[in-house]
């Protein structure tokens, strides 16, 4: 059942990783993405696992949510590997037989690909799983603010997407309704091939759209009551504010960064 | 004789996180074939997921719904017959419509069971009927039809399916006084003509007097009570501390007692408790 998905996956605690600063951790991550692609040997490689490893243990998130976020990419990962098995051709020949050829460069490449996916993976979904969607949003918009000067609204931006994302959960339960609902009139949503299966959509799509119109027209009247205008002069109940801690941990990035650098000068390139 | 039977029924959402919920906890009930059966607990108290699971749309963790006598989860790929069976209208019903004309939205169900197109022809005017809607209506587009009527279609669509047991999730809600009269004395007459049993979930308590046999109240996932609508009413203070009251013409009478006058409390309905009152005046009072 939908019920079981929980919105922005978010997983309530009260970790060190939760306590950061939304924005601090927007680019904390954005750190991350790239640290993963620095390691150019695999100790570099080892120092991003470890550190990421450090990190999940901090955040204090059951290990199975962090199965939870890698498995709708392990698709993604055997794939790239199998390609980088079949197209990278350097080091010992292991086994040809035709236009298989694998090679322990291939092999080194195709696992050194997977783990730099999964550590991506990992580290990025880190952010919405230690951080609630407003706060992320509200973060977004503070970062976003020196758009001001190209005439692009930052509030705007931040509030669409708080709103998108405060109806997620509403219309997952709204589709869970009607496919009830829909269920319930003999709607066979689990058989049949392709074009039925299509088909069996429409009875869903049709209300569900329906009733977000309905929902928009809605919103947007009680918006426009309470004299929403936009951001000018508003002001925030929630303060965000940087703390000591945040800058420390930006440094503890910045510092593996440049280890990772300097492994990456005192051992080489290992991987083309 | 009971046409489903509810075995020890258990039900919890999101189970091993930090939001999970007991829907239900062990239930064990009986619903007798023919009758008319109102339930009622405040939000939250696992009436809604409980009808879910009698028509096999949501799988119990635990324990067992018999319909006839038969395990309705023997054999999962049979469900959907379950469906036909057990109808279920849900909250909102007119929130479903999606085709094009009336017709063809009464015709969904009937349609996917695999009937004739004669047979569906006959269902969907039969159903329109006991629902009140006029034929003409029946080529317009949902979407033209006012609330009441697009509610009625909705019902229609299920009712179209000529189930054994129908059960509907607050059919009144959000109608004004007419259009909930018209929905209670619809479905009065719907059961009386076909003799389907029905379930009733309601907040009203007035509805549940009006119309129902037996009373199953729900609190916290389990039952609280499953009586006569007498029998339930005489507990008003025990309903009360679930945060549930009489219908108010019982409450006045239960107040008239505790001034002093005897009056038989157990009256639920208008009539009742006038004719007592009237009694009280010497019969010919007003």
């Amino acid at each position: 059942m939908m019920k079981d998905i929980t919105l922005g996956q978010y997983f309530p605690g009260n970790s060190l990783l939760h306590r950061i600063d939304p924005r601090m951790k927007l680019v904390l991550t954005l750190c991350f993405i790239v640290l993963v692609f620095l390691p150019q040997n695999w100790w570099g490689l080892l120092t991003v696992g470890l550190f990421l490893l450090l990190v999940i243990g901090l955040s204090r998130l059951p290990l199975r949510l962090m199965w939870r976020s890698t498995k709708p990419v392990l698709f993604l990962v055997l794939f790239t590997s199998v390609l980088n098995v079949l197209y990278v051709h350097e080091g010992v020949t292991l086994w040809k037989w035709g236009f298989i050829h694998i090679t322990t460069g291939g092999l080194q490449s195709a696992a050194f690909i997977a783990i730099r996916i999964v550590c991506l993976i990992l580290g990025s979904s880190l952010l919405t799983y230690t951080t609630t969607p407003t706060a992320l949003t509200d973060a977004i918009e503070r970062l976003l603010s020196p758009l001001k000067v190209i005439k692009v609204n930052p509030h705007e931006l931040a509030m669409m997407m708080t709103i998108a994302l405060r109806f997620i959960p509403t219309l997952m339960e709204e589709t869970d309704k009607i496919m009830s609902a829909q269920k319930a009139r003999g709607a066979d949503m689990e058989s049949g091939g392709l074009v039925q299966r299509v088909k069996a959509l429409i009875p869903i799509l049709i209300p569900l759209f329906v009733s977000s119109f309905r929902r928009a027209y809605d919103l947007a009247m009680a918006m426009e009551c309470r004299c929403y205008q936009g951001g000018v002069g508003r002001t925030r109940m929630k303060q965000l504010r940087t703390a000591l801690r945040d800058w420390l941990a930006l440094l503890v990035y910045l510092a593996v960064g440049v280890g990772i650098v300097m492994l990456n000068i005192y051992f080489g390139k290992t991987l083309k | 004789m009971a046409i489903i039977s509810v075995d020890n029924l258990t039900h919890t959402y999101g189970a091993h996180s930090p939001f999970e919920k007991h829907a239900i906890r062990g239930v064990t009930l009986d619903i007798h074939k023919g009758e008319l059966l109102g339930i009622i607990g405040h939000t939250g108290s696992g009436k809604s997921t409980f009808i879910q699971h009698l028509n096999g749309l949501l799988r119990p963790n635990e324990g067992r719904v018999l319909l006839d006598g038969v395990d309705i989860w023997e054999n999962p790929k049979k469900i959907r017959s379950v469906r036909f069976r057990v109808g279920m209208v849900f909250q909102y019903p007119e929130h479903q419509l999606f085709e094009d004309t009336i017709y063809k939205d009464i015709a969904f169900g009937p349609t996917n069971m695999g009937l004739s197109e004669e047979e569906i022809d006959r269902r969907v005017r039969q159903a329109a009927a006991y629902v009140g809607l006029d034929e003409s209506l029946l080529d317009k587009s949902p979407f033209d039809l006012s609330g009441g009527e697009k509610r009625r279609a909705a019902i229609a669509g299920v009712m179209a399916m000529e189930p054994e047991v129908l059960i509907l999730d607050e059919p009144t809600a959000g109608l004004d006084p007419r259009g909930r009269e018209q929905i209670l004395s619809m479905i009065q007459d719907y059961r009386r003509t076909r003799g389907t049993t029905v379930l009733l979930v309601t907040h009203s308590m007035e509805d549940v007097a009006r119309v129902a046999d037996r009373v199953l109240v729900m609190s916290d996932g389990r039952v609280a009570m499953l009586d006569t609508v007498e029998a339930v009413f005489s507990r008003a203070q025990e309903l009360e501390a679930i945060g549930l009251t009489v219908p108010a013409v019982t409450k006045t009478l239960m107040l008239l007692q505790r001034a002093g006058v005897t009056v038989d409390t157990a009256a639920y309905t208008v009539e009742q408790a006038t004719a007592q009152i009237l009694s009280l005046l010497g019969g010919d009072g007003i």
